[in-house]
């Protein structure tokens, strides 16, 4: 059984920063779900605001890399990009849709 | 290796902007001076940029690698002395016109070469990959067709110029720089809009029918019909209708709201494709020379100028900043990109350029002379403020990366 929390995994990925609206991937609901295995292996399933995001491939790399460095006892980390649902800014914490002008 | 296109780039609209105190706008378009200036903004500002952004952007828009993205170290120096000969050759010395022509034509070719060789690796067909395809097939052919008439004017090649030049524009200009807009658009405006769930139609039926306005007007003028031409300008006219209305659609679903410089310049932008359709349509009607002029003016100066501006305050930090703080992120604190502009000198650029762009354009339409002088002198201004901020973005964090 592996004592890793989903808490602990999304904590560790809101040190990851999207540089182009300043906020991090958690708070900005690009994070859907963190499936932890009895063996610590994780998968993150995520999404990004839009499908030509030049950032695509390093974003996934940092929320790989997050996880890794942050979460204690992890063993592999998988991410994985899903396009369904589509990612809206209702998915968004307030203070971002705030920021955004969005509330 | 992208930062000379934009450096040139930025460097030509200077130049442009200064060479505008030069220009009577009462000449009309076919004066040699005029078509000078036209070629200066278009190939060394326009299509400099457009390259440069292209080499950023068509694997972020197929989402496969370039064929060879070191082409692009020969497009930019080919580019630039042919777009000088060309220029020099409008302005005093018609011989050297088709050794530029020719020169650009070949710039041109090595850039179709790398972007069908890409795009024939992308899996994914979406509109923007069939965008660029009809887009790129049409600058090739709007190129052939410059090319020949530099051999008319240069070298004693018979050809009517005055034919000829309709299409020569609609090529290049709807058929290349519209559709490239269109296409690119459609992918940036709803990423830096944070825009979802909005109806696409509109842009499918706008390129359907700007592509076949832009033949249309091709086989009118091969096959003489002069109606064709006209029911061609009437389709460009719709097409270009459409695709505000498909602007709007993702104006009105954008969640990022905030007004920064990007977001005001595709304001003044939009709104001068609006005029610019608007005055099209009187021109097309009265036959009306200064007004004629002044559409295209803020077509070019208001509506492509604006929108490769204000993209610029948003790629030039991106590269920068991919360049110099990827790999840094996680290990310290890394600048978000709003910070990687400089916010104050950007607003002077908008400002100063937005009134000289409106200024002048009245000054054309009006055929008062020192009207368009005084705003040229305010774009001047303004363009110096962009060519400094673009300077200020390059050197970023230079120190930082040592």
């Amino acid at each position: 059984m592996c004592a890793i929390s989903k808490e602990q995994v999304f904590d560790a990925i809101r040190n990851v920063i999207d540089p182009e609206v300043g906020f991090n991937l958690v708070e900005m609901g690009l994070i859907y779900d963190a499936v932890i295995d009895d063996e610590c292996n994780v998968k993150v399933v995520m999404t990004l605001s839009t499908r030509g995001c030049p950032l695509h491939q390093m974003l996934t790399q940092w929320v790989k890399d997050a996880v890794e460095m942050r979460v204690e006892g992890v063993k592999d980390v998988e991410v994985e990009v899903v396009w369904e649902p589509e990612w809206n800014i209702s998915m968004a914490d307030d203070n971002v849709k705030k920021a955004l002008g969005a509330l | 290796m992208i930062a000379p296109f934009f450096v040139l780039g930025t460097l030509i609209y200077f130049v442009a902007a200064l060479s505008l105190l030069g220009i009577d706008p009462g000449l009309g378009h076919f004066d040699p001076y005029i078509a000078g200036w036209v070629h200066l903004f278009l190939l060394g500002f326009v299509m400099m940029i457009i390259f440069g952004a292209m080499a950023q952007l068509i694997p972020v828009v197929v989402e496969v690698g370039h064929y060879s993205v070191d082409l692009y170290y020969v497009i930019w120096p080919l580019l630039l002395s042919g777009m000088l000969l060309m220029v020099g050759g409008f302005w005093s010395a018609p011989a050297i016109l088709p050794y530029g022509g020719l020169l650009v034509l070949v710039s041109m070719l090595i850039y179709l070469f790398d972007t069908i060789m890409t795009l024939k690796k992308a899996e994914n067909i979406t509109l923007t990959v069939k965008t660029a395809v009809a887009a790129n097939i049409f600058l090739t052919t709007g190129i052939v067709v410059g090319f020949t008439m530099t051999l008319a004017i240069g070298a004693g090649v018979e050809l009517d110029i005055s034919r000829w030049l309709g299409t020569h524009a609609v090529l290049v200009l709807g058929g290349y720089v519209l559709l490239t807009i269109m296409g690119l658009s459609l992918i940036l405006l709803p990423m830096f809009g944070l825009a979802h769930g909005f109806d696409q139609k509109p842009i499918e039926r706008s390129f359907n029918i700007m592509s076949v306005a832009v033949v249309l007007h091709l086989l009118s003028t091969i096959l003489n019909i002069s109606w064709g031409a006209m029911l061609a300008m009437a389709l460009i006219f719709a097409a270009i209708t459409l695709y505000i209305y498909q602007v709007y659609l993702i104006y009105g679903v954008r969640a990022r709201k905030e007004n920064d410089i990007w977001a005001r310049s595709m304001f003044f932008g939009y709104g001068s494709l609006v005029a610019s359709v608007i005055l099209g349509f009187v021109a097309a009607i009265s036959g009306s020379e200064n007004i004629l002029l002044s559409a295209a003016w803020f077509f070019m100066m208001g509506f492509v100028g604006f929108l490769i501006t204000g993209h610029l305050y948003k790629i030039i930090p991106f590269l920068v900043w991919f360049e110099r703080y990827a790999p840094l992120v996680g290990k310290k604190r890394v600048p978000m990109l709003n910070e990687m502009y400089p916010a104050r000198m950007a607003d002077w650029e908008f400002g100063f350029t937005a009134i000289g762009v409106v200024i002048a354009g009245l000054g054309i339409l009006s055929g008062y002379k020192d009207l368009f002088k005084g705003g040229s002198l305010l774009i001047v201004v303004g363009a110096g403020y962009m060519l400094a901020s673009v300077f200020w973005m390059l050197r970023f964090g230079k120190n930082e990366g040592e």
